[in-house]
């Protein structure tokens, strides 16, 4: 019992406090709620019930009721009862942290958490979240697990380390709040935030630049007009249609598959360190999209072109380690 | 002895079975297990409803199944004019015999292609399901009897058209089971695109019949001797009654029995003589979806997760 | 303090067990209810329930408002003002069940559950009876099951959670009776008690008129209980005596008013005595009913100058007192100038026919003017009745002379009325009269319909001696109880009736479980808690002691329960499931765990695709499992070779963590 433990003399060593909070560890990711992690509270509820058997006790001794205190007593051990049976919701669960998948910044990442009871009996209602995020709750049946999707936002690009999830119930009666700290050791990738500047990626054609950035191919069919931006070759300008003074105009080209374009570190200068990145991001995830072999050049690494699903993320997880 | 003989009509009615879901995939390419599901159902002796968009090989698979199985086949395209006697039959004045003639239906086969079933006006619909249901069909006060066995594979357009009229959820309850198709995927969708005949095949003599009226009998006769124990009817009533206290209308009786059968078939067919849960597993979302007025098969898939196996 | 999870969304399931709890809680309070309070109850609940079928709107802020001050405003007409205890639970119901109509999300729906359990407290400030107790029992389990839905993500079927609720009430039990039973009972009130607090209490009024006592006969509750220690008393010994009535006043007999200042009356006893214990219910009065004549009063209560005893507070709860009488005695003897006076004091120019009467007795000594009284009642054709004709102008003359029906409050005044006229001093005494012994208890009930008027006369050198005049009419009352006095026992309720000896012997029964109801649940107060448990300990327990074995019990009985919710429950498993769960076991090791819903075939090929080394064996089990659960020869019985091949299987099953 937590109540019980609570009040044995040695957690009233100042080392004690230091760690007031007992927080399950995972090991392989895997943590198990112990007694001694769980913690216990009234809720407001309780606090109102409480207000209320007072109510019901000092009415029945002001009327000599002697049923008005049959009611408030086992009303008061129904509270009681209330609160072991919250506390035993919790107990003895087995969190499992399933790897994460990337996700870019600002997103949220779903991570999994399979919660599972160990003891042979149905849980409910049982809350998961990351600190500070929202709240999945789910039932658990005997025996098994329960798969929580618990999100957890994300602020910047690399590694972040998972913040404690706290798990907790109300269950059955809602008059006590039981709760436990689980710490994984667990990190998440976060990709950087793709910028919103719609920059063209750098694509000229045939080697006026060299090679250096980029070899382009198959831009051979016309797909249509767009306005002209900053950087655009001036080979690609539509003068013909420019003339007409309705503004410059370039000409766009498919290249569906069959271009290989060089992203590289050199093309994004005139933009801050972060802006870079989030502007390499953006052209990487468009090329991506769009089915085109890249490769990626940054200060210390080369990523030769490629159009695989693997390629993309290893140009993705690049970006978000480069310091 | 007698274990001989059953043991080799086990092996006799695997190998039909395998050589009808081979026949039909060789047709409907990287779809086995919408393959599976209706000839479970055909089996079952339950109708099938596909819902797919246009395209999609609904008629493609109907009229394969019918023609692997060795039974009549009948198409009848519903449209808005399409009256009931279009679908059953008119009694027809005789002028040799002075007397009324019946004139069969399309109706009178043993599998019937509804196609785009919800263009047809309710009435024509309820005339068709009257006769899903009863088996039989009544004009005049003559009863005619449908051949056996009958099955109806209804196809319809999931996007609410203009002119449609989609089948109410009490007649949807008539179908045993609802399938989606979907897309194919790349490798079969290659297949398809070099097969110079394309869809045509499936008209051609390219399908042999590999069974007949009698042997699906029998298989019909042996899916309900599949064996369902306590602890499976445990289960399954688990499942019905947490569809009925987490939906305004959960699964009636009768899918309830549907599902039953549709899991025998569907071990059968997995070469069981008893039903296990991933049986009823892999049914569920078929038979359940259009009882639960679903759109998808997500929250069959959810129930499944919910539900513990006893 | 942790904020409550909040979810707020309230769905119609939730609303029907609330409204479901209320309307029971409701259903049991409105006898305690003013009708037009339960009907609109009613309404308001009505139009939550179809608000919530959305057939009708819930009402906005300003409606509710408006209604709340009108309903405010029907309490306060409807009890004229009084805001007592009925006005305040009126009140409380009514708002409680408008709070209803602006419940709309979890937060409102808590606090209503525990109002209503705050109602259901309040259900005993009206009655304490056995009824109550067990009609309190279903609304208790109802709202811990509609608390328990709030507290639920996905809801589950009603009988989960009236089942759980149950479960948890049982367990709240035992705690519940070491409270009860050891928690320090501290003596009432703590503060005022509203007026009409006991207004449902019945018994002896303090003055006589003419259809009082016979009210009361009709009126079978008990008045209270005697057990005596030894001897009993036979039945015309038993007098209880009650309010002494010295004053008349047309047809009214009084009480002397305290300011006269009589003298308290010397009391000499001898012989026989008889020990026994009252047992009085409350009638919010301040008589203590002692059998004649007691010589020392009870604890917390005195005697009048004319020996009625009195107790300081009006009987409000169920008292127990013990006392001593002796049946013979002498009661003042000596006659004080004032006392005299007034037990001979009559209004003038009434009765004159009565006064006509007398005139030829003034030559008698005072016992014989007793016995001429006596012997016209005895021999002239007086009937004892319930329902004596109305008496008008000049009632005794009335009676006497012309109906000569009546009952025993007519015989006692009118035989006083004569004494007086003719010069005898001489009183009325009201009490009670009999009692019945209950065979199951061995103890004696008195009710309300053993209510009984006599008369006391004072006779020189002997004092105060009882004359009953009624034992003149019909000896049967004073023998045998009321019942055998009237010829016609329609007149009486059932139960004080002679002619249904089942009914009788059923009421026997459940009086006495009621007698144990009254001493032990309800009559247990801070002296009877103290003395229970120096008679259970054979110590003399202090408060403190009290708080000290409280607590050691709860924490006893805490702990217990604890271990009963915490072991581990094991699930009946067949053989082949055991034998499954040693593979689960196994499983596990490597972090593999079936989830909800997941067979053992597609668990296994899930571990089989993590676990390639063992694919053969992990499905071979499955499939062996899955014969042994699910086909037909599993039906048949077990399975011995079959299980023997699994539980192989499983055995050489040995998974090294990768």
């Amino acid at each position: 019992m937590a109540s019980a433990s609570l009040f044995k003399p040695r957690y009233f060593t100042a080392d004690y406090w230091k760690r007031w909070f007992r927080v399950a560890s995972s090991h392989d990711n895997v943590a198990t709620l112990n007694p001694r992690q769980i913690y216990i509270l009234p809720t407001r509820w309780g606090v109102l019930y409480a207000f209320m058997l007072i109510l019901l006790l000092v009415g029945s001794i002001n009327y000599s009721i002697s049923l008005g205190y049959y009611v408030t007593f086992l009303l008061a051990s129904l509270g009681n009862i209330a609160m072991l049976h919250t506390w035993r919701n919790l107990v003895h669960l087995q969190v499992t942290i399933l790897p994460a998948n990337p996700v870019f910044a600002g997103d949220a990442v779903q991570m999994q958490l399979q919660i599972a009871d160990t003891r042979n009996r149905a849980r409910y209602a049982i809350a998961a979240q990351f600190e500070s995020n929202s709240i999945v709750t789910e039932d658990i049946a005997a025996n098994s697990s329960q798969t929580f999707l618990a999100p957890l936002q994300t602020q910047q690009r690399g590694w972040q380390k998972l913040p404690r999830i706290k798990l907790h119930t109300e269950f059955p009666l809602m008059l006590f709040h039981a709760w436990a700290y689980v710490d994984c050791s667990q990190q998440v990738l976060v990709y950087p935030k793709p910028s919103a500047n719609n920059i063209a990626p750098p694509i000229s054609n045939t080697g006026q630049t060299g090679g250096k950035n980029h070899v382009a191919r198959g831009d051979e069919d016309f797909d249509g007009h767009k306005t002209y931006q900053i950087g655009d070759a001036p080979s690609r300008v539509d003068w013909k249609a420019s003339s007409k003074g309705i503004g410059m105009l370039s000409k766009q080209y498919s290249g569906n598959g069959s271009a290989i374009l060089y992203l590289d570190w050199a093309e994004t200068s005139g933009l801050a360190f972060e802006e870079r990145i989030s502007q390499l991001t953006r052209w990487v995830v468009d090329a991506h999209t769009a089915q085109q072999h890249f490769g990626l050049r940054l200060p210390h690494l080369t990523l030769p072109p490629n159009n695989s699903e693997a390629h993309y993320h290893e140009a993705l997880k690049a970006l978000a380690l480069l310091d | 002895m007698i274990k001989t003989n059953e043991n080799n009509e086990k092996i006799m009615m695997q190998t039909v079975l395998k050589a009808i879901i081979d026949g039909t995939s060789q047709v409907i390419l990287g779809k086995q297990t919408q393959v599976k599901l209706s000839l479970a159902c055909l089996l079952s002796g339950g109708h099938l409803l596909i819902e797919d968009l246009p395209g999609m090989g609904k008629t493609t698979l109907a009229h394969t199944l019918a023609q692997v199985l060795g039974l009549n086949f009948r198409r009848s395209q519903f449209t808005s004019d399409l009256l009931p006697a279009d679908i059953i039959g008119v009694s027809v004045y005789d002028r040799a015999t002075s007397a009324f003639q019946f004139h069969p239906g399309p109706v009178f086969t043993n599998v019937l292609l509804a196609d785009e079933i919800n263009r047809a006006t309710p009435k024509t619909q309820s005339a068709l399901l009257e006769a899903m249901e009863e088996q039989q069909i009544t004009i005049d006060g003559e009863t005619h009897a449908l051949p056996k066995p009958f099955f109806v594979i209804a196809t319809q357009n999931p996007k609410h058209h203009i002119g449609t009229f989609p089948l109410p959820e009490s007649q949807l309850d008539r179908f045993l089971m609802r399938i989606t198709l979907g897309y194919p995927d790349a490798q079969s969708e290659r297949a398809l695109l070099k097969s110079q005949a394309g869809r045509h095949s499936t008209t051609g003599a390219l399908i042999k019949p590999v069974c007949d009226v009698n042997t699906l009998i029998s298989l019909q006769h042996a899916v309900k001797n599949v064996h369902v124990s306590d602890q499976l009817l445990d289960y399954l009533q688990d499942l019905i009654l947490y569809t009925r206290t987490q939906f305004s209308t959960g699964l009636s009786p009768r899918a309830g029995l549907g599902l039953r059968l549709c899991a025998q078939a569907w071990a059968l067919l997995e070469g069981r003589d008893f039903v296990i849960p991933e049986d009823v597993q892999a049914v569920f979302a078929s038979v359940v979806s259009h009882r639960l007025a679903a759109e998808n098969s997500e929250i069959a898939k959810q129930i499944l997760e919910r539900v513990a196996i006893r | 303090m942790p904020k409550a999870l909040l979810r707020n969304t309230l769905s119609s399931q939730h609303m029907y067990w609330l409204l479901a709890s209320l309307a029971l809680i409701l259903a049991i309070h409105a006898p305690n209810l003013p009708i037009w309070v339960t009907a609109s109850c009613g309404l308001f609940g009505a139009w939550r329930y179809f608000a919530v079928k959305q057939l009708l709107l819930m009402p906005n802020r300003w409606l509710l408002m408006l209604l709340s001050l009108l309903v405010g405003a029907a309490v306060l007409l409807s009890f004229k003002g009084q805001f007592g205890r009925d006005a305040s639970l009126s009140l409380l119901v009514l708002m409680t069940v408008l709070k209803l109509l602006e419940t709309r999300v979890i937060r409102d729906y808590v606090f209503m559950v525990m109002l209503a359990y705050f109602l259901i407290g309040n259900l005993f400030l009206f009655n304490q009876s056995m009824l109550t107790f067990a009609l309190s029992i279903p609304p208790l389990i109802l709202l811990t099951a509609t608390l328990i839905h709030a507290s639920l993500k996905s809801p589950q079927n009603w009988q989960f959670l009236l089942k759980l609720a149950s479960k948890m009430l049982l367990q709240s039990v035992p705690v519940m009776l070491i409270l009860f039973v050891l928690f320090p009972r501290i003596p009432g009130p703590l503060w005022g008690i509203p007026q009409d607090a006991y207004s449902g209490m019945t018994g002896l009024g303090d003055n006589l008129k003419f259809g009082n006592i016979s009210n009361l006969t009709l009126n079978t509750s008990v008045a209270f209980r005697v057990q005596f220690k030894g001897n009993m008393p036979t039945n015309n010994q038993l007098y209880w005596r009650g309010p002494v009535l010295w004053h008349q006043n047309g047809n009214e007999w009084l009480m002397p008013s305290k300011r006269i200042g009589l003298r308290n009356e010397i009391l000499a006893t001898t012989g026989a005595v008889f020990d026994y214990t009252i047992t009085l219910e409350p009638h919010n009065r301040n008589w203590l009913l002692l059998l004649d004549m007691p010589t020392l009063a009870p604890a917390g209560g005195n005697f009048t100058h004319d020996y009625s005893a009195v107790s300081n507070q009006p009987v409000r709860k169920r008292i127990r007192y013990t006392a001593s009488s002796y049946p013979s005695y002498q009661l003042g003897v000596a006659l004080g100038e004032r006392e005299q006076v007034l037990s001979l004091q009559l209004t003038e120019g009434e009765n004159p026919r009565a006064f006509e009467l007398v005139k030829s007795w003034q030559s008698l000594s005072p016992e014989q003017k007793i016995n001429k009284a006596l012997q016209m009642f005895r021999e002239q054709p007086f009937i004892y009745t319930l329902r004596p004709p109305i008496l008008r102008e000049n009632p005794i003359d009335e009676f006497l002379f012309n109906t000569k029906r009546g009952f025993c409050e007519h015989y006692a005044t009118s035989f006083v009325y004569l004494m007086r006229a003719t010069g005898v001093p001489a009183r009325i005494v009201t009490g009670y009269q009999g009692g019945e012994l209950n065979p199951n208890g061995n103890y004696l009930i008195v009710r309300q319909s053993d209510a009984h008027a006599w008369a006391e006369v004072w006779l020189q050198g002997r004092g105060w001696v009882r004359v009953d005049p009624t034992a003149a009419v019909s000896p049967e009352r004073i023998e045998h109880g009321i019942s055998e006095a009237l010829r016609d026992s329609s007149e009486l309720p059932l139960l004080a009736r002679g002619d249904f000896p089942l009914l009788k012997k059923a009421f026997f029964n459940f009086d006495s479980i009621n007698n144990s109801w009254n001493q032990w649940v309800l009559g247990y107060d801070d002296k009877k808690q103290l003395e229970f448990l120096n008679q259970l300990t054979g110590k003399k327990l202090g408060l403190s002691d009290l708080v000290f074995w409280m607590t050691g019990a709860i924490v006893l009985v805490m702990l217990a329960t604890s271990y009963f919710l915490f072991r581990q429950v094991k699930a009946k498993l067949n053989p082949a499931q055991q034998l499954y769960q040693q593979y689960l076991r196994k499983l596990k090791r490597v972090n593999l765990q079936p989830t909800t819903g997941e067979g053992a075939l597609n668990f296994a090929s899930r571990a089989a695709q993590l676990l390639p080394s063992y694919q053969q064996q992990i499905l071979q089990i499955a499939s062996s499992y899955n014969a042994l659960q699910y086909s037909e020869q599993s039906s048949d019985g077990v399975q011995p070779d079959m299980l023997k091949q699994l539980e192989n299987l499983i055995m050489q099953l040995n998974i090294k963590k990768p």
